[in-house]
């Protein structure tokens, strides 16, 4: 019985993960396959974002910056000093996670749109000094011939079992004390100061958390391109991570994971409109946040709810005609 | 290193420093008068330029002309994003995270629209003045410069006068201020929210248009202008008219001190990290406005 209670917490997402270790069993084009392992891979960051926007509250557009050091501390490490895979697997996001807990300390004291600019000015630092310095990464030209630790059918499993541990840990963490505790600094700092609750350690750890995640799926973006260009951790990718995060629900983990895949193919599904997809694309992007009100999961929970025939009006029939009509 | 040397770069760093200041009066008007903080500026201008690049090169208007009728089309792109996108979201009490994040997802649409629109090639024009260098001794000065300066400086003289004597000026001030008790005083705050934003993506254009000699025109230059904007902004003191033009000044000429001085290469870190220090040190800039309590 605990068991069951237990899986109705952690919602729909061990049925999204089944759906994704189903669909490539299905044989898929490669095309799509693709778009699948880049929707995975963003989940990832997605989840990072859960955790830093949607329970702690710190709004960053910086993850790009923080997936590039995922990917490079991978590439730079197994490319350049030929160490092994799995070891670069382990190195990059405590990498990440190191300049994540840097990138918290300005969090003490800045908010909303300050500590927004102070993310982007990290992020762009990082583009330009990976562009700049080419004895290590290769600057514009990129990092080639990157080993990996799988590849096709066995690297997206890997990548799943990955995004569903970071899943599952997710949802713990919401329920966790940790949890409450990012959760009581995002809707009242002061208060939850006074409660108890060590704010600066807490959003420290968030933006490592948060950090450590953005860079693993820095070391699976290296393992599907096996090439780095820092045209690929640009403020387009950080923005385009922030939108996923927002349309998922911000602090639902598992709207974040749909929104991940959603947003991923949309620009793919839009392809035979040619040079007018990413306007439309955008469009649809500005259209659905313009109504995350309407998109919210209790809107459509209401819904169905409303669509439901109404059980034997036995006791007070005019209150459930008025909740049909409504 | 000599005078004309230290000459030239504070020209040519006070050119830069000027344009960034229009695009950071732009973003601290809308910060002052609903507390939004509009990422996609950057893009605004972009677009002010390609817009004039259209009235001026390929139409051949007559300069003036083809700058007013940019500044117009630009502001009524302005004032219609304020009320067909903006008010909505506020009005529905929508957390202000997802409004920001809508103007970050309003830099792809113009981004790409104007790829749509103008295509990818690198475009530029100039202005009345020409091409053609002036030579003050050692100190080698293209027109522009001068033109660029002159027209940033008298449009910030209009706009003190705006501000300080025309009742709409007055009025904006005052819902910048305090928005109830300025609708208490028969001021309709949406309509003059609407005109901030109006004049806000105005100056971006002017921008725009300016910047359009030095740096040619390409859909993706937003973004990088853009944050030097947000550095000048930041410097400066968000919410303060005086702050958004010394930052502006400020980030320009260190760019090109420390482009010429040290190494082109890192001049964007370097203002980065200036920034980054007046984040922690000063986070309200040099000039915290007064009225900018909305931290």
């Amino acid at each position: 019985m605990a068991k069951l209670a237990y899986l109705k917490r952690i919602g729909a997402t061990p049925a999204i993960f089944l759906v994704l270790a189903l669909i490539p069993l299905t044989g898929i084009p490669s095309y799509q396959f693709y778009i699948l392992e880049r929707g995975l891979q963003n989940v990832l960051v997605v989840l990072s974002l859960v955790i830093l926007l949607g329970y702690t509250g710190q709004l960053s557009l910086g993850q790009a910056g923080l997936v590039a050091v995922g990917a490079y501390t991978y590439g730079i490490l197994c490319v350049n000093y030929g160490i092994s895979p799995w070891l670069g697997l382990l190195a990059a996001p405590f990498a990440a996670g190191l300049v994540g807990l840097i990138l918290g300390f300005p969090s003490f004291k800045l908010k909303g749109p300050f500590l927004v600019v102070n993310t982007i000015a990290f992020s762009e630092i990082v583009r330009i000094l990976i562009l700049n310095n080419e004895n290590f990464t290769g600057g514009p030209f990129g990092l080639n011939r990157i080993p990996t630790i799988f590849n096709g059918l066995p690297l997206y499993y890997f990548m799943l079992v990955v995004a569903f541990l970071a899943a599952v840990g997710t949802l713990r963490l919401s329920r966790s004390y940790i949890g409450l505790a990012f959760k009581a600094i995002r809707d009242d700092e002061i208060a939850a100061e006074s409660m108890g609750v060590h704010v600066r350690n807490y959003k420290l750890l968030a933006f490592v958390i948060s950090s450590v995640l953005a860079g693993l799926s820095g070391v699976f973006f290296a393992n599907m391109a096996g090439y780095l260009n820092p045209d690929s951790f640009t403020f387009n990718e950080s923005s385009t991570y922030l939108l996923m995060v927002v349309l998922g629900g911000m602090s639902n983990a598992a709207g974040g994971i749909l929104s991940s895949f959603a947003v991923t193919s949309l620009p793919e599904a839009l392809r035979f409109m040619a040079r007018r997809r990413m306007v439309v694309y955008s469009i649809i992007l500005l259209v659905m946040l313009r109504y995350t009100k309407v998109l919210e999961i209790e809107n459509f929970k209401r819904l169905i709810r409303r669509m439901r025939p109404v059980p034997a009006p036995a006791s007070a029939p005019a209150v459930d005609r008025d909740e049909v009509n409504s | 290193m000599g005078f004309d040397t230290i000459l030239q770069i504070l020209i040519q760093g006070l050119n830069m420093g000027l344009i960034y200041a229009l695009a950071a009066l732009g973003i601290s008007l809308i910060w002052n008068a609903t507390g939004l903080f509009n990422f996609a500026q950057g893009d605004l201008l972009t677009m002010g330029g390609f817009v004039m690049l259209s009235t001026f090169a390929h139409w051949a208007l007559p300069y003036s002309l083809a700058f007013v009728l940019t500044f117009a089309v630009m502001g009524l792109i302005g004032y219609l994003l304020s009320r067909g996108y903006f008010f909505p979201m506020f009005s529905q009490g929508l957390h202000p995270d997802i409004i920001i994040i809508g103007t970050v997802a309003l830099t792809v649409l113009i981004q790409n629209g104007i790829l749509l629109l103008w295509g990818p090639h690198p475009q530029r024009f100039s202005t009345p003045l020409g091409d053609r260098p002036v030579h003050l001794g050692q100190i080698i000065i293209m027109p522009y410069y001068l033109w660029n300066i002159v027209i940033v400086l008298v449009l910030v003289a209009v706009l003190q006068v705006f501000f300080k004597k025309s009742i709409i000026g007055i009025a904006m001030r005052a819902v910048a201020q305090r928005p109830i008790t300025a609708s208490l005083m028969g001021v309709r705050v949406n309509q003059l929210v609407a005109l901030t934003f109006l004049l806000s993506t105005g100056l971006a254009a002017v921008a725009g248009i300016l910047i359009a000699p030095i740096i040619p025109l390409i859909p993706e230059m937003g973004g990088p202008v853009a944050l030097k904007a947000f550095a000048a902004v930041l410097i400066g003191g968000l919410g303060s008219f005086a702050g958004a033009l010394i930052g502006g000044v400020i980030v320009g000429i260190a760019e090109v001190v420390f482009a010429t001085v040290v190494v082109p290469t890192y001049k964007d870190v370097f203002i980065f990290v200036i920034l980054i220090a007046f984040l922690l040190i000063r986070p309200r800039g040099i000039f915290s406005a007064e009225i900018s309590e909305k931290v």
